[in-house]
């Protein structure tokens, strides 16, 4: 949040003219309106309708949508599978990402295009063709289980669990994870940690106490977008967890194209996001005060 | 407070020599200023006592400690950074009170002395300000606070006065000597600055392409530098090519292009060598010190010129002055104002104004010559 307020201190400095340079941001701003304002809205109507067999809903306004998900053990118990899923995948996501980030930022110039390249190298190839590249090492006859059977050893569960959900998540979401990171170390001024180490800091304590907080920014921007896409995907957690992982993007859509309830499935991902929005404010308010102790 | 003894430090960067063969010693409680044009080494020197490089070969010492070996974080060398590198997310107070966190002093002598330090540097009340709201001079020196506050065995400066204006970096000249005179701490100082290094140091260390060209106190570099090249780099002067025609003790008299010149020189001017002589600008006078026999004989020495060029410097003016064979000298001096240009002139300077070098980069390493200390052979000599 210290990023957030530099930010604004940075935008209020702006002088005259500020006028003209907002309609810089108006394109995004009506895509925004159009393509996820609105629909959002019009998806929380609808969780306020009542369900029908014979019409996508009818117009008559009920809250049992709400009360009846409310009421619902499975579906709370999809909905912390999911934000278990959403924490993993970040946490590993990160703990991989971070030295990745470090070295980069501090690479020499020749190398970091390069490397780069490495690093965004998941996104080159599309969601489904990587899955299924996945797919063909994980599954119980993959490449990686036939070498295990081949070296005597046990086959392993790799696919249609969480560990093969999260595999194929942490894969495609480092590039983003380390994106975010590499900026905000980059901007460390490599002299701030020598003078660490010449004040008597190892260099653990130094990481901790001055390279760590420095790039706190990056590591926010990171987990959040890591965190959100992971909780929000769909495509891998169906392939590779089979329909046996159930997350909350898989019911609501099972809930709209199986069961044909609209109201319901909007009525879940309203509270998801609900709910989302909730645990983001909880982790920047923790973040926020362990960057400031003092405040 | 430790005394820095450096033994034949080299550092190699791939086939790049960056240091060769370094040794240097610097008494307890003495200021000894690393100087040389960018690129001569004397930050990667720097860098190495600190531990921030490790030597190809040789050994550092601070103290009766062999450090070569030892990560920074336990040499306790206090180190102020050209840019000063201060933690930006913590306060002044937090990042003066960090080594003493390091130390895990207790917090109450950990208040006492952030706050005792940050009075002797005038900074107190400013301790809850981030670094972004100092000044460039506040900066400095809580930079400074923070490398003393621990009692650190040395001091390092890397181009501490490089960021500032020029009139702070003046002020802060003499402030940053009095703080190293009242701690009484051993300190390296590197800069590029000749005139920085010739107010504030013990001691002057010389450095050319990786190698120690001289090592003398600031009047002995300045007067008596060793080589052409250090002489060029310390201040302005003018450097006639010439030959050494006789020699007598100390005296010698040199014959260049504008005439037989009478000065002093290093030792190793012999009768017949190749030699730079090298006269200050401001030595010389133009107006050609009254009546008196050409050749000298009096202790003048006598050249005449004409005035090719006049500058106008504020407290002195500056002349260009062919004195022949399209050698030029240049004169500076406030009585000799009135010279146009075009008109011919009579210059005249002592004899002790004028010292004799070899030409080109001259001895490497201070060995050879009458220093007041050579190296001293062996790692841990005095150990």
């Amino acid at each position: 949040m210290a990023v957030l307020a530099r930010a604004d201190a940075a935008a209020g400095r702006a002088p005259a003219r500020s006028a003209a340079r907002h309609l810089l941001v108006a394109p995004a701003v009506l895509l925004l309106f159009g393509f996820f304002v609105l629909p959002y809205l019009n998806m929380l109507v609808i969780s306020t309708m009542t369900p029908s067999p014979t019409a996508a809903y009818l117009r008559i306004f009920t809250l049992h949508n709400y009360a009846r998900i409310a009421d619902d053990a499975f579906t709370w118990g999809v909905i912390f599978h999911t934000l278990q899923i959403g924490v993993l995948t970040t946490a590993i996501a990160l703990a991989v990402a971070y030295p990745l980030a470090y070295h980069l930022a501090r690479a020499p110039r020749a190398r970091k295009g390069l490397l780069m390249a490495l690093v965004i190298s998941p996104l080159l190839v599309g969601v489904l063709i990587r899955t299924y590249g996945w797919m063909i090492l994980l599954q119980d006859t993959g490449l990686i289980n036939e070498g295990l059977q081949a070296l005597g050893l046990r086959p392993l569960p790799l696919m249609y669990n969480d560990l093969g959900v999260m595999i194929g998540l942490v894969h495609v979401f480092i590039p983003f994870m380390v994106l975010a990171i590499a900026g905000p170390i980059r901007g460390i001024d490599p002299e701030v940690e020598l003078a660490a180490r010449s004040l008597g800091a190892g260099f653990w304590r130094t990481f901790w106490r001055v390279t760590f907080p420095l790039s706190l920014p990056g590591v926010v921007a990171g987990t959040i977008l890591v965190f959100v896409l992971t909780i929000s995907s769909y495509v891998i957690p169906s392939l590779l967890g089979g329909f046996k992982v159930l997350t909350v993007p898989i019911l609501v859509i099972r809930t709209i194209t199986e069961l044909f309830n609209w109201p319901g499935g909007s009525a879940f991902a309203i509270l998801f996001f609900a709910i989302t929005i909730a645990v983001l404010w909880a982790y920047l308010r923790i973040l926020g005060r362990a960057a400031h102790p003092a405040a | 407070m430790a005394e820095i003894r450096l033994r034949n430090l080299t550092k190699r960067f791939g086939d790049v020599r960056a240091v060769s063969d370094l040794t240097l010693d610097a008494a307890s409680g003495e200021l000894v200023a690393l100087l040389g044009p960018s690129g001569c080494g004397k930050t990667t020197t720097l860098r190495m006592v600190a531990g921030f490089e490790t030597p190809t070969a040789g050994r550092i010492l601070l103290g009766d400690r062999d450090v070569t070996e030892t990560p920074p974080e336990r040499r306790n060398c206090g180190m102020v950074f050209q840019h000063y590198a201060l933690f930006p997310h913590l306060t002044v107070a937090q990042n003066v009170a960090f080594g003493l966190e390091m130390r895990q002093a207790p917090r109450a002598e950990i208040g006492r002395r952030v706050s005792a330090i940050l009075e002797r540097v005038g900074l107190a009340g400013l301790d809850a300000r981030f670094p972004r709201q100092l000044s460039g001079g506040q900066q400095q020196r809580t930079a400074l606070a923070r490398a003393l506050v621990i009692n650190p065995s040395v001091l390092l400066l890397d181009e501490p006065l490089a960021n500032l204006d020029a009139k702070l970096r003046e002020e802060m000249r003499f402030y940053i000597r009095s703080l190293q005179r009242e701690f009484g701490i051993t300190t390296l100082y590197v800069t590029h600055d000749q005139a920085e290094a010739l107010v504030l140091a013990d001691r002057v260390a010389v450095l050319m392409d990786g190698v120690l060209r001289q090592f003398d106190p600031p009047e002995e570099i300045y007067h008596h530098p060793r080589s052409a090249a250090v002489a060029a780099f310390i201040g302005l002067t003018n450097l006639l090519p010439g030959r050494v025609a006789s020699r007598a003790g100390d005296a010698l008299v040199v014959e260049t292009p504008a005439g037989q010149v009478r000065g002093r020189g290093v030792p190793e001017l012999t009768p017949g060598r190749p030699a730079m002589l090298s006269v200050r600008p401001e030595h010389i006078d133009l107006d050609g010190g009254g009546a008196g026999p050409p050749g000298g004989g009096d202790g003048i020495n006598r050249l005449r010129g004409v005035v090719v060029e006049r500058t106008f410097l504020g407290a002195v003016t500056d002349f260009r002055v062919d004195v022949g064979d399209g050698l030029i000298l240049r004169v500076q001096g406030r009585a000799a104002a009135s010279h146009r240009t075009g008109e011919r002139v009579a210059l005249a300077f002592p004899e002790g104004a004028a010292w004799a070098v070899p030409p080109g980069d001259g001895p490497a390493g201070v060995g050879e010559a009458s220093g007041p200390r050579g190296p001293q052979p062996g790692p841990a000599g005095a150990g």
